[in-house]
Parts: structure tokens; C-alpha cells; sequence
């Protein structure tokens, strides 16, 4: 997809930041820390705490991905995967209010599924990596992934599970005069997968008017042709499109299964609201 | 029409302690069978497992020889119809709330309006056809589910508590037109909970008590 050559140029175009660089930066958080005293705002000590934290886990990333891009490194690689996938869908079912045991479950097989059939789709046939499972692209390709399929699916399990648990009177009712469990869970499940997908859809409506998104962002930086960037940057929504529909539609559907069994019933009964 | 053999019922899934044990059945065409019992006994639970939105614990059910997974549980639901206590509704008008079953029935033809509108006279809705449900009284929604499901025809009616939330006015309304319906079509039978005994002795071919099917040592509050 790319000149090696003409890549290289560009990369050679980034400016490299250096200590003074990133202490400068620093001072940009100091002014919000000072406004924050001067106006008694109180936040200066969540401020000062979240600029360390983002300090220590950018440059923790940074130390990691140096051993990940190691060529040889296929095990660290195979456990980066798995711990962002363990902590994505973690994070997906800790953000809905509503869950049942085993929901991680589903989500981690979700998650999986689709991030990895959507990551592998684009490093081996669209940008054409060779291995396919280069960290330099999976790496941050299945992190974009990861990141937006985590909120469709916390999304998508939240208005599900309410839905189903809300209307469960009107769901039995329909099952009553005789609708198959499909019929009586069809608005639901659509409901569902349309709230999932509307952060992405969103997205895909301002890019480029509204918002640069990072990634281009990053990429025009660190010294890319932004036509390069904005290409790459129109894969990664497709991609992130696909992968998060796939996520939502496939959540869904195991939600689905478990609520209906092939009696036709609804069994909601195990579905607890949290946080409120 | 309808065999029901030593039917266990259990309040949920995860409770193991039953309602009701060996709870048998058998209705036939034209039968009025009151339920009653004591608030609690599981008047409510019971219907709810016969027409399968529950499991049983144990027993069996069949519908004119066929169990309901022979006959696909939809199909049997067709047949076997539930109107819950508290009525559900849609959004939507009256006539849309009557005609849903519609779109599960395999017979897809639109009910006539002016049927509709002649049911709903007699229950005293007259010019209610197009009114938006959620503007309904507690008593009309009560109608208009009964009414559902006289248009939806099956073969046996499965009522829980139809008069709760009626005036002795429309009481008797309802009451007439299902023993019209009664009367009319051979092949129907009602199974009716209630805890009005005047209700079900007008009503009623024969009344069962559930306290009979209560396992030893349930406490419970009489009515």
C-alpha cells in the first residue's frame, strides 16, 4: 500500500522531542493546576495525579512496545493481545448497569472474534504486512479496535439487558399470543445494536469537519504526507465501523440466546442493575 | 381438549420449594373452570407455567393429545392464551393493541374495524377504536385485553383475574360476551383465576380450589 521510500522520508520529516520538550509540556499542565488554585476549583490534586499517571503508562507502553516490535517476541505479543482483550471486555461489562453472571464471558468471545477477524483483515489484505501479526500494526490497530468495540458493546449489552429486564411484561405478552422468541425479542435486539452503533456512526459523520481524529493526527506529527495519513485514517474507521458492528451484532445475539431458551420463554430473572 | 396430569408449579427457576403439587385437569369444550384459592397459593404462577412462560418442576401438559413441544410452543401459545392480571398494552390505538396477535398468527387477514367497533360497544367502548392507548383507564386497558383476546380466538382462554379492575357494570359485560362466545363455538373452553366467588359461581361450569394442591405446612392468607 505504501513506498517504503517515500515513508521513510516522511518519518525522516518528524522532529524528535527531548526532555526540555516534554518538561515545556508540562508547564502547559502547571497553568491548569494554577487556574484550578486561583479559582478554587480543587482539582489540582486529580490533575496533578492523572499527568503522573499518563507520564508513568505512556512511557511504560513505550518500554513494552520496544520488546513487542522485537521480531522474535511472539509470546510477549500473544500476551499483550490477550491482556487488552481481558481488559477491554472487562471494561465493556463494567460500564453497563445491567449485567448477569457470565456476561464477560460473552463479551471477551465478542471482542475477540471481531477484533481479531477485522485486525487480520486489515494487516494482511489491506495494508499487506508481512507476518500479518506485526505488533508495529496489530498493536495499535486491535488498540483502536479494541477501544471502540469495548463502548458499542457496553452500550449495546446496557439498552439489551434494561430493555429486556423493563419491557419484560410486554415481551411475555407478545410471547403469549404467540410470537416465537425471535418476533417477541426483534425490537429489542435492533434497539440494541442501533445504540451500539451510534458512537462510530457519529464519528464517521464529522471526521475531518469536526474533529482530526488522533491517529492522523499523530501520523501528520511524526511527519507523514497527510494524504497517506487521512487514507490510513479512512481504513482505520472502516475498520473500526466493521469491527464494531460485528461486536454489537454478535453480543446481541448470545445475549439472546441465553435470555430465550427454545421454549420460547424469557428467563431475565438472573439480569441485576448495578450503580443505581 | 386440554390434559393437565400432576402438574408440580414452583414460584421461579431457582426456588426448589413448590407452589402446588399434583395439579391435574381436564378441560373440556365448553368448560368454565374457576381457579381460586388463597392469596399466594400461586393462582398466577399456575397459569403462568400451563402456558409455558414458566417451567414446571414436573407433570405434564397436552393440548388435544399433543404435548406443547409437539405442537411448537408458539403454536401452542395460539392456542392456549394468556390475558395476565395487570393488562399490557402498546402505543398505538386501540384497534392496533387488538390486532397485534395478528402479526403471529398464521392467519394474517386485518380484523374488520367495524367488528372491532361493535365488541368494543359492548363492553362500553363504543368510539374508542382510535383512541391512543395510554389514555385508557385501568378498567379499559382491562377490556381492551380481554377483547384481544376474543379476537385472537384460541381454543382455550387462560384469564387471571379478568374482573379485577371492572365496575360490576362492565363485569357483566365481559361475562356476556364470553358466554356468547361460549355458546356459539363449540370447540372453547375457559380457565379463569379468581378470588370474586360470586364471579365464579355465576360464571363458572366448576370451581377448583388450589388449597387442595398446596404441599403441607405453605403458609398462606386467606382472602
Amino acid at each position: 500500500m505504501t513506498d517504503p521510500a517515500a515513508a521513510n522520508n516522511f518519518v525522516s520529516q518528524a522532529i524528535v522531542l527531548n526532555g526540555w520538550d516534554l518538561a515545556l509540556a508540562t508547564g502547559l499542565v502547571l497553568v491548569a493546576g494554577l487556574v484550578s488554585l486561583g479559582l478554587r476549583l480543587g482539582l489540582e490534586k486529580r490533575l496533578f495525579i492523572a499527568a503522573t499517571r499518563t507520564v508513568l503508562q505512556l512511557f511504560l507502553l513505550g518500554l513494552v512496545l520496544r520488546f513487542v516490535f522485537e521480531p522474535s517476541s511472539h509470546w510477549l505479543l500473544a500476551l499483550i493481545v490477550i491482556v487488552m482483550l481481558l481488559a477491554a471486555s472487562h471494561a465493556a461489562v463494567q460500564r453497563s448497569e445491567s449485567r448477569f453472571p457470565g456476561l464477560t464471558l460473552l463479551a471477551l468471545v465478542c471482542l475477540a472474534v471481531s477484533a481479531m477477524l477485522t485486525t487480520i483483515a486489515v494487516t494482511g489484505l489491506i495494508v499487506g504486512v508481512r507476518p500479518w501479526y506485526d505488533p508495529r500494526y496489530m498493536i495499535p490497530l486491535l488498540g483502536m479496535i479494541l477501544g471502540n468495540g469495548l463502548t458499542g458493546v457496553s452500550l449495546c449489552v446496557d439498552s439489551l439487558l434494561t430493555s429486556l429486564r423493563d419491557s419484560q411484561g410486554h415481551i411475555e405478552m407478545d410471547l403469549a399470543m404467540g410470537a416465537t422468541r425471535w418476533e417477541a425479542a426483534r425490537g429489542p435486539l435492533r434497539d440494541a445494536v442501533r445504540r451500539g452503533m451510534i458512537p462510530i456512526l457519529n464519528s464517521m459523520s464529522v471526521v475531518g469537519i469536526v474533529a482530526i481524529p488522533g491517529m492522523m493526527t499523530g501520523q501528520i506529527l511524526a511527519g507523514a504526507d497527510p494524504a497517506q495519513a487521512a487514507k490510513y485514517q479512512i481504513v482505520v474507521m472502516f475498520m473500526i465501523a466493521a469491527a464494531t458492528s460485528l461486536c454489537c451484532i454478535l453480543i446481541t445475539l448470545l445475549i439472546y440466546r441465553r435470555m430465550f431458551n427454545s421454549r420460547h420463554q424469557l428467563r431475565a430473572e438472573s439480569i441485576r442493575r448495578v450503580n443505581g | 381438549m386440554l390434559a393437565i396430569e400432576n402438574l408440580q408449579v414452583r414460584a421461579d427457576l431457582s426456588s426448589s420449594d413448590l407452589l402446588l403439587d399434583g395439579f391435574s385437569l381436564t378441560l373440556r369444550e365448553m368448560d368454565v373452570v374457576g381457579i381460586m384459592g388463597p392469596s399466594g397459593c400461586g393462582k398466577t404462577t399456575l397459569l403462568r407455567t400451563i402456558v409455558g412462560l414458566i417451567d414446571p418442576a414436573g407433570g405434564s401438559i397436552r393440548y388435544k393429545g399433543q404435548s406443547p413441544q409437539e405442537l411448537g410452543w408458539p403454536k401452542f401459545r395460539r392456542q392456549v392464551s394468556l390475558v395476565p392480571q395487570r393488562p399490557v398494552l402498546w402505543d398505538g390505538t386501540v384497534y392496533e393493541n387488538i390486532a397485534r396477535p395478528l402479526r403471529y398468527s398464521e392467519d394474517r387477514e386485518p380484523h374488520d374495524r367495524d367488528t372491532v367497533g361493535e365488541f368494543l360497544a359492548k363492553l362500553g367502548m363504543e368510539d374508542m377504536i382510535d383512541a391512543p392507548a395510554s389514555t385508557l383507564s385501568q378498567g379499559e386497558r382491562q377490556r381492551v385485553c380481554l377483547l384481544r383476546a376474543r379476537f385472537m380466538s384460541p381454543n382455550v382462554f387462560v384469564l387471571d383475574e379478568p374482573t379485577s379492575a371492572l365496575d360490576e357494570v362492565s363485569i357483566g359485560r365481559v361475562e356476556r360476551m364470553f358466554n356468547r362466545m361460549i355458546k356459539g363455538s363449540f370447540d372453547t373452553a375457559i380457565l379463569v383465576a379468581t378470588h370474586d366467588r360470586a364471579f365464579a359461581e355465576r360464571f363458572c361450569t366448576r370451581v377448583i380450589d388450589l388449597a387442595e394442591y398446596m404441599p403441607a405446612g405453605k403458609a398462606v392468607t386467606h382472602d
